[in-house]
């Protein structure tokens, strides 16, 4: 965005590299920026949680909340405010000046992720030349506040959820950063729209189906961002029938609604991260990002939001994803979580890093061979499974004797 | 999700295992998925209560659903069957006696139910002669106030129910539609409720003392103490008798706060000196310790206490309601009527002292079946018009045996 402001500057006349009121200019366009990615992260968070309400109900033959606004679009709104009026209460054993600022931890350590995530072609605050090293350490700052919270709470059921919730984030770490490695390691950049421009617009283009490393690499990216998010199956941070609620059950009113901020904006943050490594980001079929680059005028816009369109339907598919993995999955144990991680995610990433570099060697002494394997894994991987899996469920419901009916009782 | 990794013994080898596991990780996944997703895309089950529902709920329930009763008053006979079988006092009557020539033998000024106390057991249903109280299918019954949980069948009190005359041998009657009525009465129940009372009117309630015995208003508790000071003194020796007379001035609710199982434990005590406190009696309040401290020092003294210096309207009042309600007329002892009139004439005047409710309480088919078994048939029992109550039992005991009724 850097560039976007200096060519404004160019505009009115003036040099940004002389001009002395470019830092002043720079600051207030930081400040707007930084307005418009908390409040865009806010409100996503929040009408991701009427979505998730919405889309759990309809998996359990529910109808959920479907009376503030149309279809209950503005229960989120409803639940903000009164999450706004309710009373900020401090326990009076607690740690206070900890406790009150560990959800802006949270807070600040979630919102920095946007710096660097894309939205379209043009569209990303920031695009740094470490992008996901960027997000993989500011991610970071998140667990610093849940184990704030759950220390200065004083109580046990907090601190429980705390240690485990940083147990289970460190543990995920690694295979989450061996596998991020593979998009790094394939498009040579670790800049986010880097990635993106090494991918191409149709799906065998995707690094997802590239080989069958990166295959698996994305589905251990996938899950280690789920536990990282404390999302189901991993929510043991937050189980409530061991922990009442975990790191956040002393908080209430505001600073507990950060909490769930967060939460709720994490699946935001996991999706577009999965969209942006693996599956191609904002990138337009049959458009190539170096005729995006040559647009001008109202094409340039026109397909600008083409662009923005594409990445966040990917993105929301993914959100979607992982609300149908928590009505569908029941919570796994402490010691099936740490299995799962170091006995199957992190040997599993490590070979597939292993793969892809040895990959990358036979593909440059042969280079039609990546064209095949982006087919074999396009058809194999994808595209076949898919058919199944979307005949499976249509058996599901005809098999019971139901039919297909997605409109009715809304 | 990954299970533990069996032991490396139990299986052809650990490498067989871990891709087992694996493998099982992914099919749960895929079933697991694929039965979430397919119920995403059938309708929810759930009925969209209350505004969402293709008919009311009400219509949908069985037609023999218990629900909030109702009352039919255009057949309603004011027999007070439903209020008698009530097990717990949520029917309400009140009845205004006429002549039965001028005005109509029985009016009902009040039928109240409490709809917030109704147990919805049905009894009041199944005696019902004409079937005008009945279960509907309303149930939903959210108010503003308590107190709108009262049905009032009779709006207003100053134009009472006129009782319903059922034709002979009928055993149809035209019911309104079932729920008609209540559903009215219940959209009163949006009404705001009912201002909070003042104090003036709170302490006015609390020295009416509205448990118990209902005592005629404006009662005189000075004039009634004198009464039954007079009274016990009559029967000074008699203990049993002096423990009634002491039992009169309580409340009656056998609340059991003093102390004694109930307000014969009480009145025994203080009638055999046993206890001499007058203060026990919390529903009855500083009206039965006055009542009471008056009977005990007359006691003491032999003598009445001096009258006060201007009896109130209220004095004459408690001793009238004493005396039993037979006509002034007839109370010259003659043979009575049963020896001197024809049967066909003693039964019009039986059939005349019967309440005409018709409603069966006296196990014969209607008032006319009683009054031909009394004077045709030899019925000696003369206590069974309940509707008539105490009128009609002193009217036909008077006509019958030419005595007064003997106490209940």
């Amino acid at each position: 965005m850097q560039g976007w402001v200096d060519s404004l500057i160019r505009g009115w006349g003036y040099d940004p590299a002389t001009w002395p009121w470019t830092q002043i200019i720079y600051l207030l366009f930081m400040g707007l920026f930084a307005f418009i990615v908390i409040n865009f992260a806010a409100i996503t968070a929040g009408i991701f949680s009427w979505a998730e309400r919405r889309v759990a109900a309809r998996m359990q033959s529910r109808v959920g909340p479907n009376r503030v606004g149309p279809a209950g679009f503005l229960q989120w709104v409803a639940d903000a405010v009164k999450l706004l009026t309710k009373e900020d209460l401090v326990p009076a054993e607690s740690d206070k000046i900890l406790f009150r600022i560990a959800p802006y931890f949270m807070m600040v350590g979630f919102a920095c992720v946007f710096v660097a995530l894309p939205f379209s072609h043009r569209l990303v605050v920031a695009d740094m030349n470490i992008g996901i090293f960027f997000i993989l350490a500011v991610t970071a700052l998140i667990v610093v506040g849940i184990i704030m919270s759950g220390w200065s709470s004083n109580s046990k059921w907090s601190l429980f959820g705390a240690i485990r919730s940083a147990a289970q984030i460190i543990s995920y770490e690694i295979p989450a950063g061996m596998a991020l490695m593979i998009p790094v390691l394939l498009a040579g950049t670790l800049s986010t729209q880097g990635i993106i421009r090494a991918q191409g617009g149709w799906p065998w283009q995707w690094f997802v189906f590239n080989n069958p490393a990166t295959f698996a690499a994305f589905f251990i990216y996938f899950i280690s961002a789920l536990a990282e998010g404390n999302r189901t199956p991993f929510d043991l941070p937050e189980a409530e029938s061991e922990l009442v609620s975990g790191y956040n059950t002393e908080y209430s009113g505001m600073r507990f609604s950060y909490f769930f901020l967060v939460e709720w904006g994490n699946m935001w943050v996991m999706s577009a991260l999965a969209t942006t490594m693996f599956l191609g980001g904002w990138q337009i079929p049959g458009v190539s990002a170096a005729q995006l680059d040559a647009m001008t005028g109202g094409r340039a816009v026109l397909f600008e939001l083409l662009s923005l369109g594409i990445f966040v339907a990917k993105t929301l598919f993914w959100v979607f994803v992982v609300m149908w993995l928590r009505w569908t999955l029941p919570r796994i144990r402490v010691d099936q979580m740490m299995n799962m991680c170091w006995k199957y995610l992190v040997p599993v990433s490590f070979i597939a890093v292993l793969f892809v570099a040895g990959w990358m060697l036979v593909v440059r002494a042969a280079p039609g061979l990546a064209t095949a394997m982006h087919w074999i894994m396009f058809v194999g991987a994808g595209v076949i499974p898919a058919a199944f899996f979307v005949n499976r469920v249509a058996r599901n419901i005809r098999d019971t004797g139901d039919r297909f009916d997605f409109t009715s009782n809304w | 999700m990954a299970e533990t990794v069996t032991t490396a013994r139990q299986t052809p080898g650990a490498f067989g295992a871990y891709v087992k596991n694996v493998r099982d990780t992914a099919k749960s996944f895929w079933e697991g998925m694929s039965v979430t997703l397919s119920y995403m895309f059938r309708k929810p089950i759930t009925t969209q209560y209350p505004d969402r529902v293709p008919v009311p709920v009400r219509d949908t329930i069985p037609p023999r659903y218990r629900g909030f009763l109702e009352v039919d008053m255009d057949i309603c006979t004011a027999c007070q069957a439903c209020e008698r079988a009530c097990p717990i006092a949520v029917i309400n009557i009140d009845i205004l006696k006429g002549d039965g020539k001028t005005t109509p033998k029985l009016r009902m000024e009040r039928f109240d139910i409490d709809i917030g106390k109704c147990m919805y057991c049905g009894l009041c249903v199944e005696p019902c002669p004409t079937g005008a109280i009945q279960h509907t299918r309303e149930f939903e019954g959210a108010v503003m106030h308590f107190n709108n949980l009262t049905l009032r069948f009779v709006p207003d009190p100053l134009v009472p129910a006129v009782p319903y005359k059922p034709p002979k041998g009928a055993d149809a009657f035209p019911r309104k539609p079932l729920g008609e009525i209540t559903r009215q009465l219940l959209a009163a129940w949006d009404a705001p409720p009912p201002p909070f009372p003042t104090k003036e009117q709170l302490e006015g309630s609390k020295g009416a003392a509205a448990h118990g015995k209902e005592k005629p208003a404006g009662l005189d508790p000075t004039a009634m103490g004198r009464t039954l000071a007079a009274k016990a003194l009559q029967v000074k020796e008699d203990k049993p008798q002096l423990q009634k007379v002491l039992e009169e001035a309580m409340a009656g609710t056998d609340c059991g706060d003093c102390g004694y199982p109930d307000c014969k434990g009480y009145s025994t005590a203080l009638a055999y000196g046993k206890d001499t406190s007058t203060e026990k009696c919390a529903p009855g309040g500083a009206d039965t310790k006055a009542m009471l401290e008056t009977i005990l020092v007359s006691l003491k003294t032999g003598k009445l206490p001096d009258a006060p210096a201007a009896p109130t309207d209220g004095a004459p009042a408690p001793a009238e309601a004493k005396a039993p309600a037979a006509p002034a007329g007839d109370a010259p002892a003659g043979p009575p009527l049963a020896q001197t009139l024809p049967k066909d004439e003693l039964f019009k005047h039986v059939l005349d002292a019967m309440a005409g409710t018709d409603c069966g309480d006296c196990e014969y088919p209607d008032c006319e079946g009683y009054a031909k078994g009394i004077v045709y048939e030899g019925q000696n029992d003369l206590d069974r018009c309940a509707p008539g109550g105490e009128d009609t039992r002193a009217k036909l005991f008077q006509i019958m045996l030419g005595t007064k009724p003997p106490p209940k």
